[in-house]
């Protein structure tokens, strides 16, 4: 990245940081007050915002799939870009959906009084593994730079890099030998431990059996494939931003292509299916995505914009890394519009018949528009995770083809 | 004497039967509730009370009555179904709640430990009956003129007209800020804490219609005992598998 481009986007980062930090103050003296969302539409773009955080965490997984399961050793040289970036995609995550709890202060809860019937339950367990996995392999994938930058005396922060290195003050080829096992036993047991992860996030939804669309064994298939075509677009768009290397590009973009053409398959099989069972409640739940007050999102933003648009520029420009990385960019920013549709839809539809003219308050409506605040928040959530991953790849070793370090490529 | 005419009100008998189920082992009871929607005028009465006996703020109701107009002009009616929490033996809340902040007790009462709450309104999404309302923090004098108020937190009025104790599960919940039950899914309990008392649940006492009932279904002698051999009755979604412990009679 170039020091421009690099600059505009810290600037703008920090931009965020300070607009959004109203929403911040807000949610912190006013609690839920100023959200958009009410009883019977309980979750809103808060919970959009940590499915989709939840799907770019698969930018490594899917690396480790080329790597371990189809043995394409090239993709090893992105180990520590593709980590890194699943650690910033955590740390959104975790912050959206705590700020979107009732009382944030009680997750202590998940540990004292947890209930393993309770599929949430199974998904912090497996979001804190995936955060063990991931915090390993980035220390043991940049541990050998850190003790090196640790130890060059000219270098800003050697404490710092120390104090991250764990004082180790050598690293002997032995290290790297052990340091690489170790990665290697972490990446695979990642294979396992992401798919309970992003399939528990799918059997969340999907287990819910008054939720039309939802409850279905297509849910958590969809939620894996959703986070694969996210993760991988975005791992695919930051290989050509830092690293321009156009031979990982290109084949990841064959990739993309086909997870993408996947996904869409799987999501015309649910429209298919849900149509031709044609009870009420999933009828009117898929109207309203492609009839309802926020179809543009899903005609404009989702099928065109982010699915229409790359396919043309995977098919038509295979071998221009430039249009794989902007087709792979579309998909990622306009996934946003995909985790929409499959929340807001089936939660926006009444339960019980004749709900909508009884008792009327904001809260006891099915019409959701997320609030000033769920927007400030939001963007104060993600420049603090733009912020994060441009200061890493300044400050920390992350940019991996390099040993000099990661100043250089900034 | 004309037996065709009721010898007591419903209420009485009512009163009687939870006193009965009380001196049983708590665990052999299992509260039960039985709505006469036939005889249900749709006045809203208990809804209001409900509301007033639990101090319930603006978005937050645990018995709607739903509204419905039913056949083809001429031949229309309008039919009045109430909402309370259904209270099912087989809940979908209970099995979503992360933190065991829901449970059923021994009554087979579903109920909400709000102190253990996390707010994460799983448990709204999975009901079926959409029975669960979460606490925004909201305060009906709001938009109430006051003298200038402090800069950060609640005016003088919230704290003084709003301020009354609820009394749900027998603990006093006082002041409305960010405690509990501010920033918790929140539902009908049954009134736990007036059959602690002997009372039965204010929205069977404000029935001005009587079609709502309330007992013990495991005492044959009881009032809800006898409606449950109802040919009339029925539960909401049954499809569903949830057994709610609220019935309907047609």
């Amino acid at each position: 990245m170039k020091e421009r481009g690099f600059k505009t986007l810290m600037a703008l980062a920090v931009l965020g940081l300070i607009v959004g930090s109203w929403g911040i103050v807000d949610r912190f003296v006013h609690g839920h007050i100023s959200m958009g969302f009410g009883s019977y539409v309980p979750w809103g773009l808060w919970v959009v915002f940590y499915l989709f955080f939840v799907g770019l965490t698969a930018g490594a997984f899917l690396i480790t799939i080329i790597t371990y399961v189809f043995q394409v050793k090239r993709f090893k040289s992105i180990g520590r870009l593709s980590a890194f970036t699943v650690l910033i995609a955590l740390l959104c995550e975790l912050t959206f959906i705590s700020l979107d709890l009732g009382h944030m202060f009680r997750l202590y809860r998940f540990m004292i009084t947890p209930s393993f019937t309770s599929l949430m339950t199974w998904f912090v367990i497996f979001t804190n593994v995936m955060v063990i996995i991931y915090l390993l392999e980035s220390f043991f994938l940049l541990r050998e730079d850190l003790v090196l930058w640790s130890q060059d005396k000219k270098r800003k922060g050697s404490s710092i890099y120390r104090m991250l290195a764990l004082g180790k003050t050598s690293y002997e080829p032995e290290d790297r030998l052990r340091d690489e096992n170790r990665v290697r036993i972490l990446s695979i047991i990642s294979l396992p431990a992401g798919l309970l992860f992003y399939g528990t996030n799918g059997a969340f939804f999907a287990i819910l059996m008054n939720r039309p669309i939802w409850n279905s064994a297509l849910t958590p298939l969809l939620f894996i494939m959703a986070a694969l075509v996210s993760g991988g677009a975005l791992i695919t768009s930051l290989i050509y931003v830092f690293q321009h290397d156009d031979e990982l590009v290109r084949p990841l973009g064959r990739i993309i292509l086909f997870l993408l053409c996947g996904f869409i398959f799987l999501e015309i099989l649910q429209f298919f299916v849900g149509y031709q069972t044609a009870t009420v409640g999933l009828v009117t739940s898929l109207n309203l995505i492609a009839f309802g007050t926020y179809s543009w999102t899903f005609w404009v933003v989702h099928l065109l914009l982010g699915s229409l648009i790359p396919i043309v520029l995977f098919i038509s420009r295979p071998n221009d890394s430039r249009a794989i990385a902007w087709a792979c960019f579309l998909v990622v920013i306009t996934f946003v519009a995909v985790r929409f549709n499959f929340l807001i839809p089936d939660l926006a539809v009444y339960k019980l018949e004749g709900l909508e003219s009884t008792f009327f308050h904001r809260r006891l409506r099915t019409d959701y528009a997320p609030s000033l605040v769920e927007w400030l928040v939001s963007v104060w959530i993600i420049s603090l995770g733009v912020l994060a991953f441009l200061a890493g790849t300044r400050w920390l070793p992350i940019l991996s083809s390099n040993r000099r370090g990661g100043e250089e490529h900034a | 004497m004309n037996t065709a005419l009721p010898s007591e009100d419903l209420l009485i008998r009512m009163q009687r039967d939870l006193k009965r189920a009380q001196t049983k082992n708590p665990a052999d009871i299992k509260w039960t509730m039985v709505i006469d929607v036939a005889k249900c005028i749709g006045c809203h009465a208990c809804t209001i009370g409900c509301v007033a006996e639990n101090k319930l703020p603006p978005g937050v109701v645990y018995r709607p009555v739903i509204e419905e107009e039913v056949g083809t002009y001429p031949n229309v009616r309008r039919r009045f179904l109430p909402r309370p929490c259904m209270h099912c033996m087989n809940p979908p809340c209970v099995k979503v709640c992360p933190v065991t902040a829901t449970y059923k007790n021994q009554q087979g009462v579903t109920v909400i430990d709000y102190n253990r709450c996390i707010g994460c309104r799983y448990c709204l999404v999975a009901c079926p009956y959409a029975a669960r309302t979460f606490d925004f923090g909201e305060f009906y004098t709001a938009e109430t003129p006051d003298l200038p108020g402090k800069l950060v937190g609640q005016k003088t009025t919230e704290e003084g007209y709003e301020a009354h104790p609820a009394a749900e599960y027998g603990k006093k919940w006082a002041k409305r800020d960010d405690e509990s039950p501010v920033g918790n899914a929140r539902k009908c309990h049954f009134c736990l804490h007036r059959l602690a008392v002997s009372m039965l649940p204010n929205c069977v006492t404000t029935c001005v219609g009587r079609a709502t009932f309330f007992g013990d279904r495991n005492d044959p002698d009881a009032l809800v005992s006898e409606l449950l051999g109802s040919p009339r009755v029925y539960r909401l979604k049954q499809e569903l598998g949830t057994k709610p412990s609220v019935y309907y009679l047609r």
